[in-house]
């Protein structure tokens, strides 16, 4: 900080800060939904100051979203978007990929929504390589149906759906992520919003699957658990020693759910997808057509 | 004029090359202009010795039924054949082994089994192959060749069709072929020949080689590459893993896209995704996959999302009888998923018309913006006709409204009142268009809405703008056969039953009874001003179908508020004509409208 004396901060100011940096041109007009201080807040500016400062345009990006408090998400970003059902956001995702590479897709979703009811279709959008960011939003909870356990539940648990304690182990999402062959596996936490940012950044700039962990409260249903004062005291930086080409590293870290470290985990380069698609079609004798793209108005 | 309709049964175990045999058969017959008909029952098991039944019925004119009795019964492995002795009609052939390997237990023989009446062939198959090939493999070739001998069809189509068909191997196994099938030939020329089954080329040269033997699959398959398909996503499943297969190896030719997906959900979720980007894209099941698909669906009718869904139906329910036929999917095809969710569902009743609603169905899903289901079945999968595909193919391959049908000084909405209900739909990556779709209700701009009014009018607007593909382009969705103007009986068949249908009215028609034949390829929505005058004209209305409850019986009835007679029934295998031909006589002597479900051989 260039002066330690603190200054007053004003709104006004802050305002016009934002409108001058331009990022709004990626937020709607609709005004978010989600409760006062849920992580999803700061998840949405992450997003925003991303695709800002990666310079995709609106029109080239979709985002795809799955059913819960993510559903509303492609609402609130001025973004071609897709609301689609309960687990399915990943397959409906490939899709728009395939159609039209040059296309940015972002897919967000909640723990439920992912490893639950989605969790089938996780390990082969992972193993394929395919060319979209998953941003996961992890409250360890059912947040839009009104408090139930979810597969990222601690032991012990008590929701309206285990009203006598939930007995199951949680899932380790950044454990499955790295043994299905992820080529970008990253945790970040909503309480640290700038950090957050920029992991989103990272995480949609990479070419390849992306799996973005990002854990956050549920500020109206879960009040003894994952707090933000819970989660701050666990979250820790990630070790300067760690290497992030090294998966079985990764792993041991991933295994650490009592101090989860916030930062890449592990990250590779290999063909996409769609690479892999194309090579096909070129050893078929074809010709990969340029892209897949609609005549634009511009 | 006189006219050729053959039809040759040959049985054999696994193994024995009996389909080989019947393949050779019914392509060289295409080669040289007959229209030809075939349908080849495999054993069920992938290992062991298991029967293997070829039928092919070779004809003059366009046939679309094999026959419930063969001309010719060749028979490859007398175990197997023996059930099927019965088939070969009065003064049919029966072509069969003379010299058993081993001493046979008594019975087990086809000799012991000819009927009076039959005319039997003894040949020494076993012997003549080894003769000729060093190898007992051959006595498949080595009995075609004495039928074809036999009926003086042409030897060197034969030869060109057995070339083409091992062209990939070693020169050897073509040759060797050869030698086994002229083998057979010879020994046919010095045999006495038959006055009564008559073998004639056709009258006109025919266009030899324009029309090809085709399987519904295959011709699914055409009909897809042919309106320019970009992504399919598939998964395995009985009878419908050959479309996926063929398209994952001629899709990438032409720059397209395929994914084998981990589960039919994902399939029909990237079909959709895909769809909504702007890609002709398309998935293939059979009645498991598409009850797993409804829910996507739903969602394809709800956001308006072209994407197609190609069918092929097996015996249900569930598991079911994966290698039999059936037509008891309508109702999960016509009405599968939650709410009103109504979308295109069309129904081929032939190979060609397979090629023909597989390549529509893509501008249909477009220009309706909506799932389109085409609906086969394992016997239409599986059949060979003889068929000529275009060499100009009538569709369009680009149609829908785009976001160029936008006013640009209007603020954008996905799902605008339209007087056809029909909205300009922008897609991903264009400019001037961004919305999100969703599937909840949702207003005009396609944000989300539950008030009253909005979800009357949206469910109005997605109901409406689907009539107009009753009248859509030059695509027939009813067809009617037979006799015009006022008949006794109509006979309202979809599906593969119609050409079983057509078989019967046939007959019906030739004892006197004035009948007629109407095929409904559309099934929703349903063509009910077509049905309804049909039904004008006829005393008594017979809906024939493969399934129990008498599904398209129940959408007629519900749709038209008119009874029919009904014949449903189960067997895993095609309807039989003589079935059909009975309840429209029945019919026909006025004795009234009977349900008939428990099967086939109801007493009269």
């Amino acid at each position: 900080m260039a002066d330690t004396a603190a200054q007053p901060i004003y709104l006004e100011d802050r305002i016009r800060k934002i409108e001058e940096s331009g990022r709004l041109k990626h937020r709607s007009k609709a005004l978010p939904t989600w409760c006062p201080g849920c992580g999803y807040y700061a998840m949405t500016e992450g997003v925003t100051l991303a695709v800002e400062r990666l310079n995709i345009a609106p029109k080239d990006t979709v985002i795809v979203s799955g059913i819960g408090c993510a559903s509303r998400f492609p609402f609130f970003m001025n973004a071609y978007g897709f609301h689609t059902l309960h687990g399915r956001t990943l397959p409906v995702a490939t899709g728009v990929k395939i159609a039209n590479d040059r296309l940015t897709v972002l897919v967000v979703g909640g723990d439920g929504d992912g490893f639950a009811i989605g969790g089938g279709h996780i390990p082969h959008a992972a193993r394929r390589n395919i060319d979209i960011t998953y941003l996961l939003f992890d409250n360890g909870i059912y947040g839009l149906t009104k408090g139930q356990t979810s597969p990222t539940s601690v032991v012990g648990f008590e929701t309206k759906t285990t009203p006598y304690e939930n007995r199951d182990v949680p899932l380790n999402p950044l454990m499955m992520l790295l043994s299905y062959g992820a080529s970008w596996v990253g945790q970040a936490y909503a309480g640290h919003p700038h950090f957050l940012a920029d992991m989103i950044t990272d995480a949609i700039a990479h070419k390849g699957f992306s799996y973005l962990h990002i854990m956050s409260p549920c500020v109206t249903f879960d009040k003894t658990t994952n707090t933000y004062q819970n989660l701050g005291m666990k979250v820790r930086p990630m070790p300067d020693d760690h290497d992030p080409s090294d998966r079985m590293a990764a792993m041991a870290l991933a295994s650490e759910i009592d101090r989860p470290a916030e930062g890449l985990l592990y990250r590779e380069d290999r063909p996409t997808l769609s690479d892999n698609l194309d090579a096909i079609i070129r050893e078929a004798g074809g010709t990969p057509p340029p892209h897949r793209q609609p005549a634009a108005a511009e | 004029m006189s006219v050729t309709d053959i039809q040759v049964t040959i049985c054999g175990s696994a193994g024995d090359g009996t389909i080989a045999a019947g393949d050779i058969l019914k392509n060289t017959m295409a080669s040289i202009g007959f229209k030809a008909i075939a349908f080849d029952l495999f054993p069920a098991e992938i290992r062991g010795f298991g029967k293997c039944v070829s039928r092919t019925r070779i004809s003059s004119e366009p046939v679309y039924t094999l026959k419930p009795e063969a001309d010719v019964l060749i028979s490859l492995d007398d175990t197997h054949a023996l059930a099927h002795i019965r088939e070969a009609r009065e003064f049919g052939v029966v072509i069969h082994e003379e010299c058993p390997i081993a001493p046979a237990a008594e019975g087990s023989q086809v000799a012991e089994y000819i009927e009076p009446g039959h005319l039997p062939y003894q040949l020494p198959m076993r012997n003549m192959s080894e003769q000729t090939t060093n190898s007992p493999r051959s006595r498949n070739m080595v009995a075609l060749g004495f039928l074809a001998g036999l009926l003086d069809m042409p030897r060197d189509a034969f030869h060109a069709t057995i070339a083409r068909k091992f062209r990939g191997k070693a020169k050897e196994v073509s040759t060797q072929n050869v030698a086994a099938f002229d083998a057979g030939f010879d020994a046919a020329l010095a045999v006495f020949k038959l006055d009564d089954v008559r073998f004639r080329a056709p009258a006109e040269g025919a266009e030899t080689g324009a029309a090809v033997m085709t399987t519904g699959n295959e011709a699914v398959v055409r009909g897809c590459l042919d309106a320019g398909i970009d992504s399919f996503f598939g998964y395995p499943i009985t009878p419908a893993s050959s479309i996926l297969e063929m398209l994952a190896k001629d899709m990438p030719k032409r720059g397209g896209r395929v994914l084998q997906t981990e589960d039919e959900i994902s399939a029909v979720g990237a079909t959709v995704g895909a769809g909504y980007t702007g890609s002709r894209a398309a998935t293939s099941t059979s009645g498991p996959g598409l009850a797993l698909m409804t829910e996507m669906i739903g969602l394809g009718v709800m956001a308006e999302i072209p994407c197609v869904l190609l069918v092929s139906q097996r015996g249900g329910p569930s598991t079911g009888m994966p290698t039999k036929t059936e037509q008891s999917d309508l109702n999960l095809a016509v009405y599968g998923g939650s709410g009103d969710a109504q979308r295109l569902v069309v129904a081929p009743t032939n190979v060609y018309e397979c090629y023909e609603l597989a390549g529509y169905a893509f501008e249909l899903a477009e220009t309706f913006q909506t799932p389109v289901i085409v609906l086969l079945d394992l016997y239409l999968s599986n059949r060979h006709e003889s068929v000529a595909l275009p060499d100009d193919p009538p569709f369009a391959l680009t149609a829908g409204k785009g976001l160029s049908e936008h006013d640009p000084d209007e603020s954008y909405q996905r799902f605008a009142a339209a007087a056809d209900s029909i909205s300009p739909r922008a897609m991903p990556g264009e400019a001037g268009g961004i919305h999100t779709i969703t599937g909840l209700e949702h207003g005009a701009e396609g944000r989300p809405s539950d008030s009253a009014d909005t979800h009357a009018e949206m469910n109005r607007k997605r109901h409406d703008k689907l009539r107009g593909a009753l009248a859509y382009r030059d695509l027939a969705v009813t067809e009617r056969h037979g006799d015009a103007g006022k008949v006794d009986v109509g006979v309202l068949a979809w599906g593969s039953t119609y050409g079983e249908t057509l078989e019967a009215m046939k007959q019906a028609r030739a004892e006197g009874i004035r009948c007629a034949a109407m095929k409904v390829k559309m099934l929703s929505p349903l063509p009910t001003a077509a049905i309804e005058a049909f039904m004008d004209d006829c005393g008594a209305v017979l809906v024939p179908e493969l399934n129990h409850e008498g599904q398209f019986a129940n959408l007629v009835m519900s749709q038209t508020g008119r009874p029919v007679a009904r014949l449903s029934y189960t067997t895993g295998e095609p309807m039989r004509p003589g079935d059909i031909l009975r309840e429209i006589r029945h019919l026909a002597e006025g004795r009234g409208p009977r349900v008939v479900a428990q099967g086939p051989n109801a007493a009269e």
